[in-house]
């Protein structure tokens, strides 16, 4: 439609035109009296007339007169097609149909007159593909259209769309992300896929389990299955670590689609990362069997460090290291004193007596994995303990166990260790002629690696930490032994200060250690005796019993993982932390980071110098799901962590969920629509809603059209003719 | 009588022409836990029972696992050595000269820092002597804790023995006493001559009779004594959680 009309813009004010024109037509009056001396009267009035023309044409120019066009324009609304590429539209769909997006697909451009074309008609289409994120589609790109790894955002989708469509169309299963909270945006009309009445699966859709938990305490794991086209059936919920199973409960599942919940309880006995596994079993017929089973990470630790301490008879030496363990309130101990050896006679009935029998059995058979580390007082082995138990004991110590030996005449039974599985764990060489010597009282000395050992750094200060061994009390006794190798010996002593006195050393997963003296409790004494704190001896057993049971807060590394992790294909970076002690600079540099997948492949992985000093960046990228190693290395030593990369459990339920669409579409002001309804008919309701409009107008000014300096020149020029003719010129 | 460690040794003399039983040779052979550190104090009567140690020490051996010396070691406040003897041994009949304000704190450090005094009162006279003055010592020494009776749950009852009474050469209170820091009894303390039922003379014949429960009476005081010895080297290892049920089936023998 066009419209126009003539309008003025006046460029001075009005009064003054008005003004003007009067001037003008006060000159054509004059004008008149001077040509009428000369002209008849009718002649003079034609003159003056066309003068007075002229003047107001030239002065009407002054209310800028123009033209004004005007124009209205209808659009076509603007509709965004959805197609949503989350895992789940990989799944079957209806009709025959190989998945569900292909179903979507059909829908839309299959068929005599396609919907894509009607709608085309009625609408301004714009295609996308709603997966990871939301990306443009051109029409020919549908056929090659596949379901991609993660579920489509559609509350984002919405957000970006918002201002930019009219209406939105999604064609979906309704496995998307949706907040709940309602963007502003489209009305959001869906076309479900898929078939929730057909869809089979059995799945795990819930786990709640602890990342940690205390060994020798219950650990609850509450789970969830969800069964879709099955029922009347008993299903067992199974709970592994490698082969072994751990808990297991059976479920009965009654109805479809049915939620049952149920909870597995297990009390792990050794500390460490678990890497578990849950599963169900597959069934005949099932959608997905990937969401069958999930893998689960719990790391043990210890709530209390258990030692079992088992002294050859009362003495100061055990009363001083039990009252240093009890003043730990970290440690859990259970000690056994040998009150009387098999020789002694007891002249009392028993109910007179306190001792208990010794249960051998029972701690180096049942229990011994219950603690964390073994102490053997000056202890005359073969009398109490048989040397069947020693290999368990040394199984014991491979698998991450501490031994402590503690000095004196029957620190190594007689020799009777020699050639024994226990015996192979400890830091010396055994020779059988071992000698303890209680000659004259001798100082101690910090060794070349007691300097930088944990067990012996009483003070962060290296020079402070040597005097303050060698101001340490004086001993009585030594047991003369020879290291493994000199790097294990931490202390010397002894005839010449020379004679190695404290021994650690490393044992498959776990630690040993000989302290060959029965008289440490002087280190106690002593320094009372002078007036001074026995802080230093309570220091060097507590650190004595946290190197022995590998204690986080000894470890010269720490790994640490932010709370959550991302998925596959997104980096995952963690902290290093070397302790203070390990940073110097004969460490710097030499922190080796290594990554290994769930098969034990190495895999790429960088490291960075962080500050402060000590501290490093390490990052990789998983490629897949699964459990990976994280192994850290320094000379010496090395940390071990795992870490499980895994999708999100909710993103495993591939059900058509048509109820959630309908909701989701609700929210919006838009609706869902079913197979076999009439698309184009409810659609046209939300295209003339959704109809605009806009008016072009063009403006044209009058005074610069020709036609104007066309009736100017004509005015004068007939002026000028009639002046000639009538010979005023 | 001849023990096995004067038989020993006394072979031993013959064959290296040295004798070897002497107690400064002996002092740190074979590898002892325990032996007596007796207090010499200023005036009152110090030493009541001179032959006391062999008989209890014998007895030690012959029961127990700890490896002693029957030989005691006299002692005096201004030992250096102080702080590093397990059994620190009191006996007295009379009053005795205050400690001095060193001595005291001496033995202030050593009972608060983990050292053993096993304490008596030969005479037998509560309130008088060597009691009183013993308490007044004691409430000078460590004022913020009391000395009192060790109830029948307390370790020392339980420590090797299962004693419900405290026997000695006379029966004066049938319970010790102590002062308890914590879960540690540093001081024991005795009314009943213990160490009177211990003595025996060079010929093995006891010295003085107890009176008035004779020889189960003096049985009860080698019960104490070895109690009191395996407390001073054990502490309250007869409270872990492990010897309870063990301890309440005996005790309901």
């Amino acid at each position: 439609m066009s419209l126009k009309e003539i309008l003025i813009e006046p460029m001075i004010p009005l009064w003054l035109i008005y003004l003007l024109l009067l001037l003008g037509g006060a000159a054509a009056i004059f004008q008149y009296w001077l040509t009428r001396k000369r002209l008849v009267r009718s002649r003079a009035i034609a003159l003056a007339l066309l003068r007075f023309c002229t003047l107001s044409l030239l002065i009407s120019f002054l209310l800028n007169p123009f033209s004004l066009e005007r124009k209205e324009y209808k659009v076509l609304p603007s509709l965004a097609i959805l197609f949503d590429t989350s895992p789940s539209m990989e799944l079957p769909g209806r009709g025959g149909k190989s998945s569900r997006l292909e179903e979507a697909r059909a829908f839309l451009s299959e068929g005599s007159n396609p919907l894509l074309n009607s709608l085309s008609e009625r609408f301004d289409v714009s295609l996308y593909a709603l997966g990871e994120a939301m990306r443009s589609l051109k029409e020919e790109e549908l056929t090659r259209l596949r379901a991609g790894k993660k579920k489509g955002d559609l509350g984002e989708a919405m957000r970006q769309l918002s201002g930019k469509a009219s209406l939105a169309l999604l064609l979906s299963d309704g496995n998307l992300k949706w907040d709940e909270t309602v963007p502003a945006g489209p009305s959001l009309l869906s076309l479900p896929s898929g078939d929730p009445k057909e869809y089979r699966d059995m799945l795990i859709k819930e786990v709640k389990a602890p990342h940690q938990a205390f060994r020798g305490r219950e650990v609850r794991i509450d789970v969830a299955i969800k069964a879709y086209g099955y029922r009347g059936m008993t299903l067992p919920v199974v709970l592994k670590e490698g082969s072994r199973i751990i808990a297991a409960r059976d479920i009965r599942i009654t109805e479809s689609p049915a939620e049952v919940g149920l909870t597995l309880s297990f009390t792990p006995e050794k500390v460490g990362q678990h890497n578990l596994d849950l599963s169900i079993p597959a069934q005949v017929g099932e959608s997905i069997a990937a969401n069958n089973r999930v893998d689960l990470s719990i790391r043990v630790v210890r709530d209390k460090i258990r030692i079992l301490m088992v002294s050859g008879s009362p003495s100061l030496n055990y009363r001083f290291m039990r009252m240093a363990l009890k003043n730990d309130p970290s440690i859990d101990l259970l000690s056994f004193v040998i009150l009387r050896t098999p020789s002694d006679i007891l002249n009392v009935p028993i109910r007179e007596q306190s001792l208990i029998p010794f249960p051998v059995d029972t701690l180096f058979s049942k229990e011994l994995n219950h603690f964390d580390l073994l102490i053997f007082d000056n202890l005359p082995c073969h009398l109490y303990i048989s040397p069947n138990y020693y290999e368990k004991m040394r199984e014991f110590i491979r698998e991450g166990g501490g031994l402590a030996m503690i000095g004196g005449p029957h620190l190594l039974d007689g020799g009777r260790y020699l050639g024994t599985p226990l015996g192979e764990t400890l830091p010396i060489k055994l020779t059988g002629k071992e000698v303890y010597r209680r000659d004259a009282s001798f100082a101690v000395r910090l060794s070349r690696a007691g300097r930088t050992h944990p067990i012996t750094q009483l003070s962060p200060d290296e020079n402070e930490n040597e005097n303050l061994w060698r101001d340490m009390p004086a001993l009585d006794g030594i047991n003369l032994l020879e290291p493994k190798t000199f790097k294990n010996v931490l202390l010397e002593g002894g005839e010449g200060g020379s004679q190695p006195l404290l021994f650690a050393d490393s044992y498959g997963k776990g630690r040993t250690l000989i302290l060959a003296t029965d008289f440490s409790w002087k280190w106690y004494m002593g320094m009372i005796s002078r007036g001074k704190s026995h802080w230093a001896y309570l220091r060097f057993i507590e650190r004595m019993v946290r190197w022995l049971t590998k204690d986080a807060s000894l470890e010269p590394l720490q790994i640490t993982f932010p709370e959550t992790f991302g998925e596959a294909g997104q980096e995952l970076d963690f902290r290093i932390k070397v302790k203070e002690e390990r940073s110097d600079h004969q460490f710097r540099g030499e922190v080796v980071l290594s990554v290994f997948d769930s098969e034990g492949v190495k895999i790429e992985s960088h490291l960075k110098a962080s500050q402060p000093l000590g501290e490093y960046l390490g990052f990789f990228t998983p490629r897949r799901e699964g459990i990976y190693r994280i192994k850290v290395e320094l000379p010496n030593v090395f940390q071990e962590e795992f870490v499980t990369i895994g999708r999100p459990i909710e993103e495993k339920d591939g059900a058509p969920d048509h109820k959630r669409l309908k909701e989701i579409s609700a929210a919006t002001g838009g609706n869902l629509f079913l197979l076999g309804e009439d698309l184009l008919k409810d659609i046209d309701a939300y295209s003339e809603r959704g109809g605009k409009s806009f008016v072009e107008e063009k403006r044209s000014p009058l005074w610069s059209l020709p036609h104007a300096l066309f009736g100017l020149l004509s005015l004068l020029g007939a002026e000028w003719y009639l002046r000639r003719r009538w010979g005023l010129i | 009588m001849i023990s096995r460690r004067e038989f020993l040794s006394f072979g031993l003399s013959l064959t290296t022409g040295f004798v070897l039983s002497d107690p400064k040779r002996s002092w740190g052979a074979p590898f002892p836990q325990f032996f007596f550190a007796q207090i010499k104090y200023r005036s009152g009567e110090w030493d009541p029972n001179p032959r006391f140690a062999e008989a209890i020490i014998e007895e030690l051996e012959l029961r127990t696992s700890i490896d002693a010396l029957k030989e005691r070691r006299i002692t005096t406040f201004s030992d250096p050595d102080l702080y590093y003897f397990p059994f620190l041994y009191m006996a007295g009949k009379y009053e005795f000269e205050p400690f001095t304000s060193q001595e005291r704190e001496i033995l202030r450090r050593f009972l608060t820092y983990g050292g053993f005094l096993f304490a008596e009162n030969t005479m037998g006279a509560k309130g008088f002597g060597f009691d009183r003055a013993f308490r007044v010592e004691m409430k000078q020494i460590l004022p913020d804790h009391e000395l009192k009776r060790l109830p029948l749950d307390h370790s020392v009852y339980l420590s090797f023995y299962l004693i419900e009474s405290v026997g000695g050469r006379q029966q004066v209170q049938s319970y010790l006493e102590g002062v308890t820091i914590d879960q540690w009894t540093p001081v024991i303390y005795s009314q009943n001559d213990l160490s009177g039922a211990w003595a025996r003379d060079r010929f093995g014949k006891w010295i003085h009779e107890c009176m008035p429960g004779g020889e189960a009476q003096r049985s009860l005081a080698f019960k104490a004594g070895i109690n009191i010895i395996v407390y001073s080297l054990t502490s309250d290892y007869k409270k872990d959680v492990i010897h309870h049920p063990f301890i309440k089936k005996r005790q309901s023998l």
